[in-house]
């Protein structure tokens, strides 16, 4: 953690499909990740000695048997963020079960990307997530998305002892043995976020997946026992598969923080150990940004794959399994951080789960600041009850019209008449979630289910909840104000603007991501 | 609109952003609270070789003989002595000298006579004259610098040596660093122990005046031409079997003898060294501000004041 003193060159800040320098008042609390873990150098080697000596289990190789019904469910493209450069580690680890199941005998093997209410992934996207060999060996009859509208695909499992109802995949449910492939980017992925969730349909996920669950994750990044109630009601979610017996060979895979390739490097470095290089790279790129067309710079965007090094791969039982995949990504992403302050500043990027290949829409503005990246803590909030949030992002008033037709009329339907989540939810959930419309649109074309938009709402409800005011910087004022933020046309307006919040000399507490860290706030 | 507003910015206005936020052409300094965590910046040395080079030599005396020369004359008042000390010595030397100013090197270079001039080479920080590539150039460009490791240790001067084993002569500022108060400070044993090693002579320099010219934290010498003299003294060779910590200090005392003789007189000098009595030049025990005031005492000048009539 860094204190901002007049030594300290101006910052790096995150916009959208934008950065800037930005000068920050001396005294600020910067909160940068650790430095990036070194990649294992033989990952091959490291999946295969991680499936053949698993965690509470019996290795890979001795639970394939001819004959069996075997099923591979595989994260979907919301992981890693930004796409991971070929080869992803999806296809890595794929590649060596593929081949123990073909060794096995085994013959009945599907695919399914566990994408749950999110949109189907293109069969580009699949491709690039498997690798070539996968796709061209099980595309499209064996390597399927997952259906969570089609009647005849779910299977009801049972219900918690909390009474949430468990509906996952049939096919996943009716197999001899459940692989699941995942990437761990965040702390709150992983474990029984996986199958329970990835895996499930609306009539499932709507039990964690609403206001009161959200409200009462403090955070959904810290999934201990009594933190985090989604988390919770996964893992009770969890324990109904496995008492009804379906068995799951989790492989879990952590990455380090190298997230930005060249000629974009100066954004993995904290600014005062920035070369000359990169103070040119800094140069050029932000030149070259703000010059670009809009469409231009946006495909710039879209092409960034970062050079991921593994760092952990972790096989057997789901909990063994996540108890060490987050010690690995806590090692890379913790950092312990000495109190609150009264204002928290964030640069939103230009991607985030749900806009890969795509547009991010003010919906998934509100759900990257006040949703996954005010969260980014255990403990408490760096934030202080009642303080504010700024955000640096010019949130467009743009929607992709394919992947997020029901963001649009969220938007326009919805949060033109009020942003409280619980009225939200109460009034208008059960309507989008069923509108055979948005079903079809899921099904057949590439749209997020007509409930996402909803759960992005509620991804923030916490932060709404807790914050005193939302203030954002460059962003579309008509925007902002159609979801309940102030916009700013600079930071120091903000800090101005934040005044009447917090006070004329708030402390200030900047979250330097990307990449990503988590706060540990004591 | 804020966005929009920052992507008409021009680029100069970002090139000028990044070059006062990064320091550009100053010495990189990391955030106080960083201090802790970020390891040292990855060792890397100017190259300086360049400036020896028969182009570099020339270079060098039109800059010392056309530029430095006219200039330090101009604004202060040197007066050399001892320069017959180097008549009966064969090069490669050692030039040790009490260093007080920026102006030492260049009064140095430029009193000593052409012919030593154009084999010398002046040991410089390398923390602070090679941090930055433009303060590099210039040092080893006008001073024949070659940077050398504070730290100490055999790698600090390994330059050194290879220098002497090509025929060099070498400045040396034993002390490590410019004095804050005007008095000579502790000797570091690094040159004595390169002096014996490479056995060479020594020749003892007092710069009398340089500091009360132009002290640490100016960087022009003070109006009115302020006097200073540099006084060469006879060449110490290094004894059989010296330790180098002997030799230091047989150095400190050369300088010594060299900064009573120009208070007082040679004969009176000599007898005080007979009698071990040359006055201390690490200055008078007390406070800082009493070893300041007496260090900064403004250097009497020589001769007649002159009269106007």
């Amino acid at each position: 953690m860094l204190e901002v003193d007049e030594r300290t060159p101006p910052l790096l800040v995150h916009e959208g499909e934008g950065f800037r320098l930005q000068k920050f008042p001396l005294g600020t609390r910067v909160i940068y990740p650790p430095d990036s873990l070194p990649g294992i150098r033989d990952v091959r080697g490291a999946i295969r000695h991680a499936i053949a000596n698993p965690l509470d289990s019996e290795p890979l190789a001795e639970l394939l048997r001819p004959g069996m019904k075997l099923t591979i469910a595989i994260d979907d493209i919301s992981l890693p963020l930004p796409p991971m450069r070929s080869p992803d580690v999806r296809q890595l680890v794929l590649e060596e079960v593929i081949e123990l199941a073909a060794r096995a005998g085994v013959e009945d093997l599907k695919l399914t990307m566990a994408n749950s209410l999110h949109r189907r992934m293109t069969a580009d996207e699949i491709k690039h997530a498997v690798g070539e060999r996968v796709f061209r060996s099980f595309y499209p009859n064996d390597l399927t998305n997952f259906d969570a509208e089609d009647p005849n695909g779910l299977a009801f499992i049972g219900t918690t002892e909390k009474g949430e109802e468990v509906e996952i995949s049939k096919r996943a449910a009716e197999s001899d043995l459940l692989v699941y492939v995942n990437i761990n980017l965040v702390p709150m992925d992983g474990g029984h976020k996986s199958v329970p969730i990835g895996l499930a349909g609306y009539r499932s996920v709507r039990h964690h997946h609403n206001v009161h669950t959200m409200l009462h994750s403090k955070s959904y990044m810290d999934p201990r026992p009594g933190r985090s109630a989604i988390h919770d009601s996964a893992r009770r979610m969890g324990t109904v598969l496995r008492d009804a017996g379906i068995r799951i060979f989790t492989i879990e895979t952590t990455l380090n923080n190298d997230v930005f390739p060249d000629p974009f490097g100066f954004m993995n470095k904290r600014e005062w150990e920035w070369s000359v290089k990169d103070q040119a790279s800094y140069l050029a790129a932000k030149k070259a940004n703000d010059l670009a067309p809009p469409k231009l710079r946006h495909q710039v965007y879209l092409r960034i794959q970062s050079p991921y090094g593994v760092t952990g791969v972790n096989a057997g039982d789901t909990d063994a399994v996540h108890e060490r995949t987050l010690a690995r990504l806590h090692e890379q992403q913790l950092v312990e951080v000495e109190g609150q302050s009264d204002v928290l500043v964030l640069g939103i990027p230009y991607i985030g789960p749900y806009n890969v290949n795509s547009i991010m829409n003010p919906i998934l503005v509100h759900c990257m600041g006040p949703g996954y990246l005010f969260n980014m803590y255990r403990n408490k909030p760096v934030v202080r009850p009642g303080g504010a949030l700024i955000m640096f992002h010019p949130v467009p008033w743009e929607f992709h019209q394919v992947h997020h037709p029901s963001y649009v009329d969220f938007f326009e339907e919805v949060l033109s008449e009020t942003t409280d989540p619980m009225t939200i939810e109460s009034k208008w959930e059960q309507q989008y979630a069923t509108d055979p419309w948005y079903i079809h649109l899921y099904r057949t074309s590439y749209a997020y289910h007509g409930v996402h938009p909803f759960y992005m709402w509620y991804w923030g409800a916490h932060a709404l909840d807790y914050l005193g005011d939302v203030i954002v910087v460059g962003g579309d004022p008509k925007a902002c104000a159609r979801m309940g933020y102030r916009a700013a046309s600079s930071f120091r307006d903000a800090l101005e603007m934040a005044g009447e919040t917090v006070g004329r000399s708030p402390s200030i507490s900047y979250l330097h991501v990307p990449p990503l860290t988590v706060a540990d706030v004591r | 609109m804020a966005a929009s507003s920052r992507r008409t910015r021009s680029l100069a206005d970002e090139v000028r952003e990044v070059a006062r936020g990064w320091r550009w052409g100053r010495r990189p300094v990391v955030p106080r609270s960083a201090e802790r965590v970020t390891p040292p910046a990855k060792v890397w040395s100017f190259p300086t070789d360049w400036a020896r080079t028969e182009a570099g030599r020339a270079a060098r005396d039109v800059i010392l003989s056309g530029v430095m020369k006219p200039i330090v004359w101009n604004e202060t008042s040197p007066e050399v002595f001892g320069l017959d000390n180097l008549d009966h010595l064969t090069p490669p030397v050692m030039f040790v000298s009490n260093h007080s100013s920026h102006l030492d090197a260049t009064l140095i270079l430029t009193t000593l006579p052409p012919k030593w001039r154009n084999k010398t080479a002046t040991a410089a920080a390398k923390d602070y004259f090679f941090d930055v590539w433009w303060r590099s150039a210039f040092t080893a460009l006008v001073y024949g610098g070659f940077p050398i490791e504070r730290g100490g240790g055999e790698r600090a001067t390994e330059k050194a040596r290879e220098l002497v084993r090509d025929g060099w002569n070498l400045i040396v500022f034993p002390e490590g660093t410019r004095t804050q108060d005007g008095w000579v400070q502790r000797f570091r044993h690094g040159s004595a122990r390169l002096a014996i090693d490479l056995g060479m002579p020594v020749v003892p320099i007092a710069i009398v005046g340089a500091y009360a010219a132009m002290p640490k934290g100016r960087s022009w010498p003070k109006k009115g031409r302020p006097p200073i003299r540099v006084r060469y003294g006879p060449a110490l060779e290094p004894e059989e079997g010296e330790t180098h910590q002997a030799f230091s200090l047989r150095m400190q005392h050369a300088i010594a003898e060299l900064f009573d003789e120009d208070r007082t007189s040679w004969w009176e000098a000599r007898r005080r060294a007979a009698a071990g009595q040359t006055p201390r030049i690490s200055g008078p025990q007390g406070p800082k501000w009493l070893r300041t005031w007496e260090g900064s005492r403004p250097v009497r000048r020589r001769g007649t004041p002159p009269v106007w009539r």
